[in-house]
């Protein structure tokens, strides 16, 4: 038994098999996270190892070792290093999609084998996996008036441990948080004048600190147990610490010799909010934690449970909140669905005329679309904007089965039969067609799935989707659409006149309405096509020329490359990201007041920015946490928050050159970038990359300086970065050994005593409410401040004091840059930007300039970065067109029957890009990755389109009808279908082409696309199509009469013929 | 006792079995899915792309006197809608078991 009968049959199993789809489609659908993009595991290893030794030492001893180890890892992409002062760190790309856990295993056990052969004192190598979750999801600016001194200890207890139990939450940071700190500061005069040494100090000041259990005590029948404890309560307690006896009796106090503060930090990190003191609370998810829900709870907890416990004065204010974008991409995208639903039922009902038709077919969207849900929760993924891109595109081709259905049944309404056998009986005339059509569709998508790479994990999706949503679509098409038809649909009331003539019962007033209009047009519509169609197979060397012609002026501006390529679209959402670098070696504190002079002209050009926060230096100057931080003592960051894309006239990229033409015109400033996105897995950044290979560190370096000079000058190019450090300077203390060892010292010892000279000695904790703060003692900062001051450093031996420069030279030195390797060769890299051109043309630009200069011996420069990323996407999609192609002549060529006729439909698409051409010139829009989706469902549409054309002419020629009367009558009568289509499709996409939401730049290039592509490519396959069929057939080609009168000649032959009875008759003699 | 054969539009089917209820006519055999093509005009029904049609056949024996009945009521069943086609031929029956 067929499943309609079934399903007919059944009507009740049948529509509960379908609620219980829906149950969980909603399901799924509450379930699923929602997010900015499909999940994607950033395939980044990165491999660090210590050990002492400058850059070169370093690369040559460590970083070589390491990466030729690990060259041959499987999957591996890419391979850079960066050799510093005693660190290694080897970064590895992976293909995109390859599973990183593997990597990171092989990797290990690599680097198993290499820990051999590396130097003695290396540190084991580490091994970190990028993860996305390190992306912050929230930043707040916290400022504070009165309670800034204790804001640390305010927002560990207060804020921190609290939101800690939002579920989801991943890392939660305060960056620029005051510490506190107790410092002894010693002078160096008055202690050598006591003839007592820094550390004894510091030793007075920690055994004086302590919490010492000591054993216990048996007292009768108990037992106790004993502590010494002597710590220190306040920090003035220090001041009366006695440090050491004078020879004539008398007492030292560290008063005498150092100054005891309580403070907060000495500034290594500067953190301003608007100008003002205060620090940044950055949150981060867990992996695969839905991002909109964390943000919305942390908000939640935040004002309703935090904000009231804390002092007054301190304040909250939102500097980014990648949820926000999500939230209103998702929300314009979830609109933009909706519309096209409405649009789709409204056309349907337009060309039908029935709403009951209309509401048997609106029912098939919803049912199509849930069951994509499903599919997203099961693999794990979420609601973003591909998988919502893929639902707009889906909308329109999950009706079409259940039209070409609903027609069948109503054909056989109209003549009378009653709806259950209408339903059966028309639905078994149409399914397979249904299925083959449903397959061509299938084939164009199912290619996608295979991709691999970026554009692999952006178009998964959408293949999935689209295919999920169109097989489910014909499954109901065939099961559900005909069960409700018959029982919604109803059979036409037949009038018998006197002798049996009967006829179908006048319709109510709006039908006679309906019919005297729309009917009447569409028939007007239909006629017209028909006589022009007529005219154009009269006159194909003419038809032929001029869409040939049109096509080949659309061609023009591709070739004059006004048509812009980006990889992915740089959206407005109201966040600008300012890197900004200083004269090298600035200290902190001037630096700190050049970003306040920056803030104050910033904020005076632009009103919109609302909220800004501006961080210089880092907490740890040596450690490794500053490997990782972009900020040093001379860089700063800024993140800045913009009002809202609608409520300002200016764009983002407005500001963004405003901020850009302020720093040109700092002086203090010598290298910047402004960048529009904010994190985002740098899926947003666009840049071209020019790498220069080779060896010798002056002459990569040099010709990356003049390459910068020149880029400079090409229109468009921004943000030029070259990523090799200039020189830096350093002081190095150099010993004399032999004055050393007279001295009874040894280097390390020396090194020790200078460093806590200037860094500190941590002599104990000062503990407070469980809390422990640093007690440090150091030289008073006059003692340290100078060339001179530090050559007097007073250094403890045996015999007594000596001053460092008896023992050694301080010398002023340029220490050799930060050697970066890229495939096992050094690299200099100079990063550009491009502003108000598009990326490719901005590359083709760069290129004809670097071309232009000669390379010096042993260096080679290639262009490199998004740039590349994008070309292997496009040729990825090229292989991947060329795919599609492949498997729809072979569905089309089954389905034909024929070799040939598949062809007709074939060339008929690459007049589909003239439309996307032009519609892509005349709004000025550039080419990215997700207009790239539109240009893949548009072929899909063009095809079926065709399919249902020449189809329909095949039909009319079996059916004995003249070769261009076929065609002429079949163009008649598809018009409404492939109008159908193209209209549902189109004002599907309008929402999406002119929605203004954050992050609509995504998918504004997409309905663009579809819209110009689609009328073009409609109007244009009308006419195309049917003229390229007459072409590629002959008359009488489909005339089966004669080809059968030769295979059966018996029939033809004379009555009076005597048969040999040996030999048969031939019939079969063609 | 003469043998009726009725060839006709499968969506004919339920207004057939109805009629011959109606007729009190109990005896009959049917064919589902045939092929078939009209003398003069209509479509043919092949059931392939082509024509997707199939008509439904029918045999029934039934007494003299009830023939011209049966085929009165074929005839309006026949214009009711002439797309959907009903053709009646009648025979005689020489023995039966």
């Amino acid at each position: 038994m067929s499943i309609y009968k079934t399903a007919i049959e059944k009507p009740v199993t049948t529509a509960l098999i379908f609620i219980a789809l829906i149950i969980l489609g909603i399901f799924s659908l509450v379930k699923l996270p929602i997010d900015q993009y499909p999940e994607i595991e950033a395939p980044y290893v990165s491999v660090m190892t210590s050990y002492s030794g400058n850059s070169s030492e370093i690369e040559t001893n460590i970083t070589k070792y390491i990466e030729n180890t690990l060259n041959s890892i499987e999957g591996l992409d890419e391979m850079t290093s960066t050799s510093k002062d005693n660190i290694s760190l080897v970064s590895l790309k992976f293909q995109w999609g390859y599973n990183i856990d593997e990597a990171v295993n092989d990797i290990r056990s690599a680097l198993d084998m290499v820990t051999t052969s590396l130097p003695d004192g290396c540190s084991r190598p580490m091994v970190f996996k990028f993860n996305t979750s390190m992306m912050p999801i929230l930043m707040y600016a916290i400022t504070a008036e009165e309670s800034y001194q204790g804001l640390e200890k305010i927002l560990t207890d207060n804020v921190t441990n609290v939101l800690n139990r939002v579920d989801g939450i991943g890392n939660l940071s305060i960056s620029g948080a005051p510490e506190r700190y107790v410092y002894v500061d010693v002078d160096q005069e008055k202690i050598d004048a006591f003839g007592i040494s820094l550390e004894t100090v510091a030793n007075a000041v920690s055994s004086n600190n302590m919490d010492l259990a000591s054993g216990s005590i048996k007292v009768g029948k108990e037992q106790y147990q004993l502590r010494v404890k002597s710590e220190y309560v306040e920090s003035s307690e220090i001041n009366n610490i006695v440090v050491t006896t004078t020879p004539q009796g008398k007492k030292v106090f560290v008063k005498d010799i150092a100054v005891v503060k309580d403070t907060i930090k000495d500034l290594t990190l500067d953190e301003k909010i608007k100008g003002k003191d205060g620090c940044r609370l950055i949150i981060m998810k867990q992996t695969g934690a839905n991002t909109a829900q964390v943000c919305a709870d942390v908000q939640k907890m935040l004002v309703e449970e935090i904000i009231p416990t804390l002092p007054p004065d301190i304040k909250f204010q939102l500097i980014n909140d990648s949820s926000d974008v999500i939230r209103s991409s998702v929300n314009g995208l979830a609109e933009s669905i909706f519309y096209a639903l409405l649009f789709v039922v409204l056309v349907v009902l337009f060309f039908l005329g029935q709403w009951r038709a209309s509401i048997i077919i609106g029912v098939c969207i919803p049912i199509s679309l849930v069951v994509s849900f499903i599919y997203l929760l099961a693999t794990g993924s979420s609601l973003n904007v591909i998988s919502l891109s893929s639902l707009t595109v889906a909308i329109g081709m999950v009706v079409d089965d259940a039209i070409v259905v609903l027609e069948n049944i109503d054909k056989h309404l109209q003549r009378g039969s009653s709806p259950r056998e209408a339903a059966i009986y028309a639905t078994n005339e149409v399914w397979v067609s249904v299925i083959a059509t449903t397959l061509v569709i299938v084939a164009v998508f199912v290619p996608l799935t295979m991709l691999t790479g970026m554009a692999g994990i952006l178009f998964k999706e959408l293949g999935w989707i689209v295919t999920i949503c169109v097989c489910t679509s014909t499954t109901v098409a065939i099961s559900l659409t005909p069960m409700m038809a018959s029982k919604m649909m109803k059979t036409r009331d037949v009038i018998m006149e006197k002798l049996g003539k009967g006829k179908t019962k006048q319709e109510g007033a709006i039908s006679k309405l309906y019919k005297r209009t729309v009917i009447k047009g569409l028939d007007w519509l239909d006629d017209k096509y028909a006589m022009v169609l007529r005219w154009c197979l009269k006159h194909k060397a003419i038809t032929i020329l001029s869409i040939v012609i049109f096509f080949g002026i659309s061609l023009i501006p591709l070739a004059m490359d006004k048509i812009g390529m980006d990889f992915m679209p740089v959206s407005d959402q109201g966040r600008l990201t300012v890197n900004f670098e200083l004269q090298r070696g600035t200290r902190i504190e001037e630096s700190a007041k050049i970003a306040r002079e920056i803030e104050k002209e910033m904020v005076k050009n632009n009103p919109e920015i609302i909220m800004f926060s501006t961080t210089m230096g880092s907490n740890d100057d040596a450690g490794l946490t500053s490997l990782m931080s972009s900020t040093s003592n001379y860089k700063g960051q800024m993140n800045i928050r913009t009002t809202k894309k609608y409520e300002r006239e200016t764009t983002i990229q407005d500001i963004a050159k405003r901020i850009r033409t302020q720093l040109e015109n700092t002086p203090e400033v010598t290298t910047f970038q402004v960048s529009t996105s904010s994190g985002g897995g740098g899926m947003g950044s666009n840049s071209v990359d020019v790498e220069i290979y080779g060896y010798d560190f002056d002459v990569t370096s040099n010709l990356a300086q003049q390459y910068a000079d020149m880029l400079r000058t090409v229109e468009g190019a921004k943000d030029i970065k070259i990523s090799r450090e200039a020189d830096r300077a350093e002081l190095q203390i150099v010993f004399d050994k032999e004055k050393l060892s007279s001295h009874g010292l040894t280097s390390s010892a020396v090194a020790a005593y200078v460093r806590y000279r200037i860094y500190g000695y941590t002599a104990g904790y000062l503990k407070e409410d469980g809390d422990e703060y640093d007690i440090r003692v150091r030289l008073k900062e006059d003692n340290r401040n100078s060339l001179t001051k530090l050559e007097e450093l007073t250094i403890p031996t045996a015999t007594g004091n000596v001053k460092i420069k008896e023992l050694a030279e301080i010398k002023e030195y340029w220490c050799p840059p930060t050697i970066e390797r890229k495939s096992r060769q050094r690299i200099v890299t100079i990063s550009v930007t491009p502003v108000d051109v598009s990326l490719s043309e901005l590359a083709e630009n760069i290129q004809t300039r670097i071309d232009g200069v000669k390379l010096p011996e042993g260096v080679k420069v290639v262009l490199a970065g998004d740039y590349k990323e994008q070309q292997e996407s496009f040729s990825d999609m090229a292989m991947l067109f060329a795919l599609i192609v492949l498997l729809v002549y072979v569905v089309m060529a089954s389905q034909f029957e024929s070799l040939s006729k598949p062809f007709i439909i074939m060339m008929s698409i690459p007049f589909a890009f003239s439309g996307v051409i032009f519609a892509l010139l005349i709004t000025g829009a550039t080419l990215n990755i997700i207009g790239a989706l539109g240009v893949i469902l548009l072929v899909g549409i063009v095809v079926k389109n065709g399919i249902v054309l020449i189809d329909y002419i095949n039909l009319m020629r079996d059916r004995d009808y003249e070769l261009n009367e076929a065609i002429a009558l079949s163009g008649k009568s598809r018009l409404r279908p492939v109008l159908m289509t193209a209209a549902t499709t189109i004002l599907g996409m309008i929402p999406m082409a002119l929605s203004t939401s954050e992050g609509s730049e995504m998918w504004v290039s997409m309905g663009i696309v579809v819209i110009g592509g689609l009328t073009v490519s409609t109007i244009i396959t009308l006419l195309i199509v049917p003229v390229l069929y007459a072409i590629f057939s002959k008359h009488g080609e489909r005339d089966n009469e004669t080809q059968l009168r030769k295979n059966f000649i018996f029939f033809d032959m004379a009555d009076d013929v005597v048969f040999d009875s040996r030999k048969p008759i031939e019939e079969h003699n063609d | 006792m003469k043998a009726v054969f009725i060839a006709f539009n499968q969506g004919n089917t339920e207004r057939m079995e109805y009629l011959l209820d109606r007729l009190e006519i109990r005896g009959y055999t049917m064919w589902e899915q045939v092929h078939g093509r009209g003398t003069n005009d209509g479509e043919p029904r092949h059931g392939s792309h082509t024509w997707p049609e199939m008509n439904n056949s029918m045999l029934v024996v039934v007494e003299d006197e009830k023939v011209p009945e049966l085929l009165a009521k074929l005839r309006l069943l026949d214009h009711r809608n002439l797309e959907m086609g009903v053709r009646a031929f009648v025979w005689n029956i020489e023995q039966t078991v």
